[in-house]
């Protein structure tokens, strides 16, 4: 990863440099991902720019087109190529002309069109289980009713508006399966000459220029990122020139600019705003820096301007080692791999060195134009998840009790003397439904401890806990510090005597404490107290990010059946109260 | 403006996506598979943008050959050197 991924808002490249960029024989590695569109337009001229972005994020797109203007019957018929293949992603892209071909001088009523649209979107929502992507309308670029406006006219132009509300209001109400992609906000940052192409929508019913498709294509690679456990989860600052201007160390509290309401002051405090935006997304934020700890806090925990507080920050290293190691150090701290992580640095030269040393680690260096720099995190998209947890909004706080944690560790001469003194307790159940959106998330966000890294989406974790034949088993943790929240997930399936451990994944915070012993032991005596004894077959499914949990099923007492190319099968089939009891974790009921 | 005939060939072998050997004088949609109507738009706005020119929309329609191509480019004064 470099620094140009993402970055540019409008792609520069020429249409033959992006199709060099996608026909190039380099090996195609990566994460495959289908996507079907159902429209009724010609959008095939799309695909260039979704392999490029595809391409870009490590993804490997197959793309298919419902036909033209079918989607209507593509969604009723059970026998359509929509139900024959299972897409990570369906594409609802409609345009206003084709949709309400009477629209134009008709005078129609949103809320009658919306009612329509929603019966569609309930039987897509019905017969898949996958997301779905739809659109806004483009409002008229042109007034219909000339310069007057009075009530007995009807107007397009406010009926496309309130339309686009009411969508925008359904998406909300159903955000477990639809995202919103914006086209009214496309058509306003490109404007419509660069938008629409009116040669090809009258030749071919392609109305979308170049600019529109890239932004079209990167909306929706976002989207697969998130779904495929891509995204970001940790943006880690320098201070000095970066969160304010000016090096506190030599200008002092007075003397560096932060001030809301004066040039250049006023553009780090807005900086600041976006990064507390992010904060409240479940971003983690962590700082790295060449500076004496106490000055840095100083600006955090007195500065009048400073938005930041020390409570917002995962973790930091204020020291005068290389950032590269102490972002390498902030990583094991956070469990974090180092792919998960956004840097930002005023100083060339320490953005080239993490950059060389951390190939992995997405680095941007403060704009020289410092007007851009509030934009810098909001326009690229690298921290997208597919929905904000409760979890997510207090995420620090949970890895901030973690920090008291390690703090503690370094107290006490042996580990075990350690994790006994922790109170640990772990309660473990059958999902409830209020879990199931943390539960899909941690399927898809999930890398390190994750045996099988099969991804889930909040639809289809909701079907298999309600199928008797699977059960999703939750972990919550409790100790000292306080509760970590859901933090692991096994989902089984049954299959006559056997038991067939799907999905066994806990989040990296929780690690390190014998919790995935006790996890697996307490799931499986759930399990097998209303399923009856089970031989159990588990497997490991190496990707280059768990290779921590490749001995996981021997050390768990589970037996080395078969060692196949792609991955390796156990089984278990002794008594589950075989399994050793981790005598300083307590059961909660 | 003087250019390359390779450049021409090559805009055809990226768009259409085969091998620049197949990109001979006979070209049409006839000779590449890949030569379809979706395809044809891409290719216009390819050639529009490599050669910094905009076909009419006549030309848009025209262009259904390797050979009408370069006649229409050279409308629009770009001489081919081999």
């Amino acid at each position: 990863m470099t620094r140009t991924e993402d970055v540019a808002s409008v792609n520069q490249k020429s249409l033959c440099g992006m199709l060099e960029f996608v026909n190039a024989s380099t090996v195609a590695s990566g994460i495959p991902v289908t996507i079907n569109f159902l429209r009724n337009f010609t959008i095939e001229g799309i695909e260039p720019f979704l392999q490029y972005h595809c391409k870009l994020a490590g993804l490997v797109p197959q793309v298919t087109f419902g036909n033209y203007d079918m989607v209507y019957q593509e969604i009723l018929d059970s026998q359509s190529h929509l139900y024959h293949s299972s897409p990570d992603l369906i594409v609802l892209s409609l345009y206003l002309d084709t949709y309400l071909p009477d629209g134009w001088r008709a005078s129609w009523r949103a809320d009658q069109v919306m009612s329509g649209l929603a019966t569609l979107l309930g039987d897509v929502a019905k017969n898949t289980d996958c997301i779905i992507a739809l659109n806004t309308f483009i409002p008229p670029y042109y007034s219909d009713c000339g310069i007057s406006m009075d009530k007995d006219t009807p107007s397009h132009y406010d009926e496309v508006l309130k339309l686009n509300q009411l969508i925008r209001a359904y998406i909300m109400a159903n955000h477990s399966r639809f995202i919103l992609i914006d086209w009214e906000r496309f058509v306003r940052l490109l404007g419509a000459d660069e938008s629409m192409d009116y040669r090809f929508w009258y030749m071919s019913k392609a109305p979308f220029k170049k600019g529109f498709l890239d932004l079209y294509a990167q909306e929706l690679v976002k989207v697969l990122k998130a779904l495929k456990g891509k995204s970001r989860k940790c943006l880690i600052l320098d201070c000095d020139n970066t969160l304010w201007g000016g090096v506190i160390g030599e200008d002092g509290l007075q003397g560096i600019k932060l001030d809301r309401h004066t040039y250049p002051g006023n553009i780090f405090f807005e900086f600041q705003k976006s990064i507390i935006k992010l904060h409240d997304r479940g971003v983690l934020i962590a700082l790295c820096s060449k500076n004496n700890e106490q000055d840095v806090f100083d600006v955090l925990d007195n500065h009048p301007d400073s938005l930041l507080k020390r409570e917002y920050f995962a973790a930091w290293r204020i020291n005068w080692n290389d950032k590269a190691s102490n972002i390498s150090s902030i990583a094991s701290e956070l469990n974090l791999g180092i792919d998960s992580f956004v840097f930002v640095d005023d100083n060339p030269v320490e953005c080239s060195l993490v950059q060389n040393m951390l190939p992995e680690v997405v680095v941007f260096q403060v704009p020289e134009k410092l007007y851009k720099y509030p934009q810098l995190l909001l326009q690229n998209a690298l921290f997208e998840t597919l929905n904000v947890s409760s979890e997510d909004r207090v995420r620090s706080q949970l890895y901030r009790s973690e920090g008291n944690r390690k703090d503690e560790q370094g107290k006490f001469e042996t580990l075990q003397v350690y994790l006994e003194s922790l109170s640990l307790s772990i309660k473990v159940h059958e999902v409830k439904d209020d879990e199931v959106s943390r539960v899909a998330q941690l399927t898809q966000k999930t890398n390190q401890f994750n045996l099988t890294t099969r991804r889930y989406s909040e639809s289809r974790i909701k079907a298999i806990s309600n199928s008797s034949e699977w059960a999703v088993i939750t972990l919550f943790v409790n100790d000292k510090f306080g509760a970590s929240g859901l933090t692991g997930v096994l989902i089984a399936r049954k299959e006559g005597n056997s038991g067939i451990i799907d999905s066994f994944l806990m989040s990296c915070r929780i690690l390190g404490r014998g919790i995935e012993k006790a996890f697996i032991r307490e799931a499986l005596f759930i399990l097998e107290q209303s399923w009856g004894e089970k031989c159990w077959i588990a497997e490991y499914i190496p990707t280059n990010k768990n290779q921590q949990v490749a001995d996981f099923w021997s050390t768990a007492g589970f037996r080395e059946v078969e060692r196949l190319d792609r991955h390796v099968l156990y089984e278990f089939s002794d008594s589950v109260t075989s399994i050793k009891k981790i005598s300083y974790i307590a059961i909660e009921e | 403006m003087q250019c390359h005939e390779k450049k021409l060939k090559e805009v055809l072998s990226k768009v259409f996506k085969v091998g620049l050997e197949m990109i001979d004088e006979d070209a049409s949609p006839d000779t590449v598979e890949n030569w379809d109507s979706l395809r044809h738009m891409n290719l216009v706005l390819a050639l529009e943008e490599e050669f910094a020119i905009e076909f009419t929309d006549d030309q848009v329609v025209e262009i259904l050959s390797y050979k009408l191509i370069k006649i229409v480019l050279q409308e629009h004064g770009i001489e081919f050197i081999q």
